[in-house]
């Protein structure tokens, strides 16, 4: 197993350039123009074109409850950035997706290093412990509602009797309870993917450092720190790229599980989108937040891919 | 500490891990197939009804035929199924296009993953806007669309990893035989890729088959799929826990199946082809 | 679906059911299965198109039987001069004309699917089509296919208080004109006057009320007359123990029964979990009920004032004296432990009498509740203070983008006509509730359980000293306000910092809509019979019992 594919993630140079200039050459750049077209294409109809179309929302009135669809210049994002809500819910998905991937990161590592060496039935192990990954995340968000919820969920009833005394926690909306709650449910669900990544990375390092580290002696710990972990970090960078990227647009679970509650102190910035445009239909001013999301979230891909490149760069 | 001690101990901290994971996994998937066949006087027992003494299938009836299951679960099946098959047959091409020709330079194939982070309500919003133009509001069509825009980062980028490794010597010994790039495309590049093209099939079918957000606000009367369904048990007086952890089941039985067949290309599928398993 | 498919569907159910307790072969449940699969496959091709069906009508000998009987004379014999009789004439020119309706998803669609859209087929030859929304989206969803102009729906079920932002979107059309042209006029007269006067808005009508929400007091006799108990409380209080007059009194009353039977029987049980349905409709109850005003002439709220306080004072303490876990419980939650005896008191909707009884468990659709542990031992009574929320409520309204608007009329004035609407309000798995005084009135509906006379007869007083919700322009925002800030309580905010949250979101949204607008639009609402605690049909003179 290789850990990155030819590190797609680097102009690669000659591999893909075919020898010959002139003729065959520009005969290949139409075919790959030709190749590309559909899906570029449906891309722009779909994706670029609605983003402009959005922009212009952003900057005129387009509400419901306000007829008309005068320009209004900056007042929708200078609304949407008075808004109290807004800030708060964009406080809770920075804390709230620091918090999962962290937790992910952590227990998928450890997973992974607990199921590192082969024991029998590793295999089926391996399978059941995927299975969140193909669970849609409103199912998931029904499932921890379901199994903490009082008084439907068993949880505050064991939680009692291991600790024999009774226990009234209000998982779905008692401060800090409910934040635990969308904690476990997100963990759940994508521990996993820490799991798989960081297991194809451990795969990947060769046993030779490890053999020689045993004979001068190094403990476990050791061999951990000083073998395994830089040997890892590129995986490790990427494994939570990608993860940090999906749970900044949390919403689903917040979706079941809170509704955004109490108050709205759970809101994310998608489900505050969410709310904005689609129960109260205040688009312009939903898309004008939206599009503010937009620049922070490209902002942290910018940043996030930029360090990923550089880590594999230094390998 | 002796290192056969040491390793013991370890040995059985790990077990312990292991065994926690499990059980942090089983449980709430346990709790809802117990709950989809609980008659309704089980749900508020105390103690806590672990498996009922008369088990029922009363929800899956009710979720499938009484309310709109079985509808969503078409549709489902035909929007999965359709923007599967076209996220595949834009996406293949394109990695192709990328890995061969390095159309675009790193810039497109960038472009192409940068839309894989987009987050859903930023276009999500002015999608549902302009679909009323074309036609496509509430429609399974419409749906397909998005769903293909939306999985097509992942297909092109595991069929471009996928391609890069395939050695490009037999395309070009095809093309010295007198075959057309065309040709050597289809009849070489694309046979050999066919394991790599089943794995993103099946990636793209997941991430449909469990999404929600553009179906929660793209459809309403005649293109809504199995996840909006779930959603509306969840109603006003609040949740229908039988009838909810019924179609919860129908949903996730082919996602698990279908994920845990392709387990070997998992990696591949997490990371868009990045690493590769 | 077919009556076939249903008949199949109960079957499959049975044998599955005895397959499981191991009294069946195995064969007869594959052959089950297959014809359910066959169902499947076509289920899957049809679901998209015109769903066509049986009507599902119960024995002519029972109570239920007869009132079908009876809708379907009506609409086919006469009287002639009968709103439902005239609307199936003038329908008939509309046959092949398929109409879209919304309906809250679940029970509430059960009834269109099952036997009112049905027999409107037969009647008059036009399709129907169930659209089933959560009901959230009962109000997003209509607003997003009017912007898309989609014409998909004709007739939807509305919140009254939603009638000034979707009349003011363009979203629905007033329906004076037909009314003048097909209504029998006395068939108006006949709803409660409280839900007479819900519909109208800048001087026009825009529906038809369809379902009356109004929340009252249940609680358990046998607990408040419980010998014990009531020494206990004379010992306690020097008064005797009665079903609670006011908010304090409830709260107290509450933490009492809390404090001498938990865990076997707690005080109350609430719904206040956020958005389930949500806590506004409690609060402007109680906040009414304390003689709050909603807005200044400035129109800036005052929700933060005295009554605010004490209202959420008044709450909380209803809390404390609730079955544990109360925060976070939806009314099906709250139901739940209520039928399985856990609470002396409730205050909900309608249905809760009738599933108190066991009346609605005999459908099977009604599985999500358990079986009454407490048929025979419920009281009926209005609320504490006199002045319950008129929580919600159903207009059935005409779609302004509508093909059909005709044609959706005259379903809507046919479906809402006093003998059929008198089935749909009686159908046990229904959540559609009396509103017309020939409901209360009903002898077959007096005839349903031994207590459903004083049943009936409560809910009409409860509508007397009824309160609405606040049928302005943008309720829908105010209300979420409420409900967050309701729930940030429950959560340990405290209640002034969170009222005055609430009064500036009150404010800001108000600035958004137009102060003017809002001022003229809440000066009308003041003049609903049930905008404030005394303005109230009963105040008003208008009271109305059932004989």
């Amino acid at each position: 197993m290789t850990p990155l594919a030819p590190s797609v993630f680097l102009p690669t140079g000659a591999r893909g350039r075919t020898a010959g200039g002139g003729r065959a050459a520009w005969l290949e750049r139409r075919i790959g123009l030709l190749l590309v077209a559909p899906a570029v294409l449906l891309i722009l109809a779909l994706s670029v074109y609605p983003l402009l179309y959005s922009l212009w929302v952003s900057f005129v009135n387009y509400d419901f409850l306000v007829p008309g669809h005068a320009f209004v210049g900056l007042r929708n994002f200078a609304s949407v950035i008075a808004d109290p809500i807004a800030r708060s819910s964009l406080a809770t998905t920075v804390v709230l997706s620091a918090i999962d991937v962290a937790m992910e990161f952590a227990l998928g590592l450890g997973l992974a290093l607990a199921m590192a060496r082969p024991f029998a039935g590793r295999g089926l192990v391996t399978s059941v412990l995927i299975v969140p990954l193909f669970i849609s995340p409103v199912i998931v968000g029904q499932f921890w509602a379901l199994l903490l919820q009082r008084p439907f969920g068993p949880t505050d009833y064991v939680l009692g009797i291991l600790l024999g005394q009774p226990v009234t926690i209000n998982w779905l909306s008692g401060f800090p309870w409910n934040f635990l709650a969308l904690i476990l449910a997100d963990v759940w669900q994508w521990t996993p993917f820490m799991f798989v990544i960081l297991s194809a990375g451990l795969t990947a390092i060769p046993d030779e450092p490890y053999e020689a580290a045993e004979i001068d002696g190094v403990n476990g710990w050791q061999a951990f720190r000083y073998i395994t972990l830089p040997q890892l970090v590129p995986m490790i960078l990427l494994a939570v790229t990608f993860r940090l990227l999906d749970a900044i647009k949390l919403f689903d679970v917040i979706f079941m599980m809170t509704g955004g509650g109490p108050g709205t102190s759970t809101y994310t910035a998608s489900f505050f989108l969410y709310e904005l445009g689609f129960q109260h239909f205040h688009l312009s001013e939903a898309t004008a937040g939206s599009w503010l999301f937009l620049l922070l979230t490209a902002a942290a891909v910018t940043f996030l891919v930029r360090r990923l490149l550089r880590a594999e760069a230094a390998q | 500490m002796s290192v056969v001690r040491r390793r013991r101990w370890t040995g059985r901290l790990r077990f312990l891990a292991i065994a926690a994971a499990l059980l942090y996994v089983l449980l709430p998937l346990y709790w809802v197939a117990v709950t989809s066949i609980k008659p309704s006087d089980d749900y508020l027992a105390v103690p806590p009804v672990w498996f009922p003494a008369h088990p029922t299938l009363v929800h899956y009836a009710a979720a499938l035929f009484a309310y709109r299951g079985l509808a969503g679960l078409s549709h489902s099946v035909t929007v999965a199924l359709g923007a599967t098959l076209l996220s595949v047959l834009l996406g293949t091409p394109m990695g192709y296009s990328l890995a061969r020709f390095r159309t675009g330079g790193t810039h497109l194939a960038f472009w192409v993953l940068s839309q894989r982070f987009l987050p859903p309500v930023a276009i999500g919003l002015p999608i549902f806007l302009l679909y009323r133009n074309y036609g496509l509001y509430d429609t399974q069509a419409g749906l397909v669309l998005v769903y293909t825009v939306m999985t097509l980062p992942l297909t092109v980028w595991m069929m471009f990893a996928y391609f890069r490794q395939l050695p490009r010597e037999l395309e070009d010994a095809a093309r010295v035989d007198g075959c057309g790039w065309w040709q050597a495309f289809l009849r070489v590049a694309i046979p050999l890729a066919l394991p790599g093209i089943a794995a993103a099939a099946v990636f793209a079918f997941i991430t449909v088959w469990t999404e929600f957000f553009f179906a929660l606000i793209l459809t309403s009367r005649h293109a809504f799929t199995l996840p909006t369904v779930f959603r509306s048990f969840i109603s006003f007086q609040g949740a229908q826990y039988g009838e909810s952890s019924a179609l919860a089941m129908v949903s996730l039985v082919p996602s698990i199946l279908l994920g845990v067949l392709v387990q070997r290309h998992l990696v591949r599928g997490l990371t868009l082809g990045a690493v590769r398993g | 679906m077919s009556k076939d498919k249903d008949g199949n569907t109960a079957a499959l159910g049975r044998e599955l059911d005895a397959w499981l307790r191991g009294d069946h072969s195995r064969r007869a449940v594959l052959r089950q299965v297959l014809a359910a699969s066959g169902y499947a496959a076509l289920g899957g091709t049809l679901s998209a198109g015109v769903t066509q069906a049986a009507v599902e009508l119960a024995s002519p000998d029972t109570p239920l039987g007869r009132v079908q009987a009876a809708a379907v004379r009506a609409s086919t014999e006469g009287p002639q001069n009968g709103s439902a009789y005239r609307a199936v004439q003038a329908a008939r020119k509309f046959k092949g004309v398929t109409l879209g309706m919304t309906y809250e998803a679940g029970l509430q669609a059960l009834e269109p699917r099952n036997f009112s859209g049905p027999l409107w087929q037969q009647l008059t030859g036009m399709s129907y089509n169930v659209v089933e929304l959560s009901h959230p989206d009962q109000y997003a969803k209509p607003i997003a296919e009017h912007i898309a102009q989609s014409g998909a729906y004709d007739t939807l079920d509305i919140e009254p208080a939603w009638i000034p932002s979707l009349a003011d979107g363009g979203v629905i059309a007033p329906i004076d004109d037909f009314v003048a042209k097909y209504m029998n006029m006395a068939d108006l007269e006949d709803y409660h006057p409280l839900y007479k006067f819900l519909p109208t808005y800048k001087g026009k009508r825009w529906g038809f009320f369809d379902d009356g929400d109004q929340l009252a007091l249940y609680y358990r006799r046998d607990v408040f007359e419980d010998s014990k108990l009531r020494a206990a409380y004379q010992a306690k209080f020097n008064r005797a123990l009665r079903v609670p007059q006011g908010w304090d009194e409830y709260a107290e009353t509450a933490q009492f029964i809390t404090d001498q039977l938990a865990p076997k029987v707690y005080g109350a049980v609430h719904f206040r979990k956020a958005g389930s349905p949500g806590n506004q409709y409690g609060f402007m109850q109680e906040y009414r009920a304390n003689g709050g005003v909603l807005f200044d002439g400035a129109m800036r709220a005052q929700i933060a004032g005295e009554a605010g306080v004490r209202t959420m004072r008044q709450m909380l303490a209803a809390n404390k004296g609730s079955v544990p876990g109360n925060d976070d419980l939806d009314a099906v939650a709250a139901w739940v432990a209520w039928l399985q005896g856990k609470a002396a008191m409730l205050y909900s909707w309608p249905p809760t009498g009738r599933m108190s009884e066991n009346y609605s468990q005999r459908d099977k659709a009604v599985n999500f509740v358990p079986h009454s542990a407490i048929a025979g031992n419920v009281g009926y009574a209005v609320m504490p203070g006199g002045n319950g929320e008129m929580a919600s409520g159903y207009v059935k309204a005409l779609a302004a983008d509508s093909a059909n608007p005709e044609a959706a009329y005259l379903f809507m004035q046919w479906v809402t006509s006093p003998p059929v609407s008198l089935v749909r309000v009686m159908l046990p798995y229904t959540l559609r509730d009396p509103y017309r005084m020939s409901h209360y009135n009903s002898p077959d509906y007096r005839a349903l359980w031994p207590a459903s006379k004083e049943y009936l007869s409560t809910l009409a007083e409860a509508a007397n000293g009824g309160v609405v919700d606040m049928i302005m322009p943008g309720w829908q925002d105010y209300a979420l306000s409420l409900d967050q800030m309701c729930t940030s309580v429950w959560a340990g905010t405290d209640p002034h910092a969170a009222l005055t949250k609430a009064a500036a979101e009150w404010d800001a949204i108000t600035d958004k809509i137009g102060v003017d607008s809002q001022r003229a639009a809440y000066q009308q609402f003041l003049k609903l019979p049930g905008s404030a605690a005394n303005h109230t049909i009963a105040t008003m003179g208008l009271a109305v019992h059932a004989n």
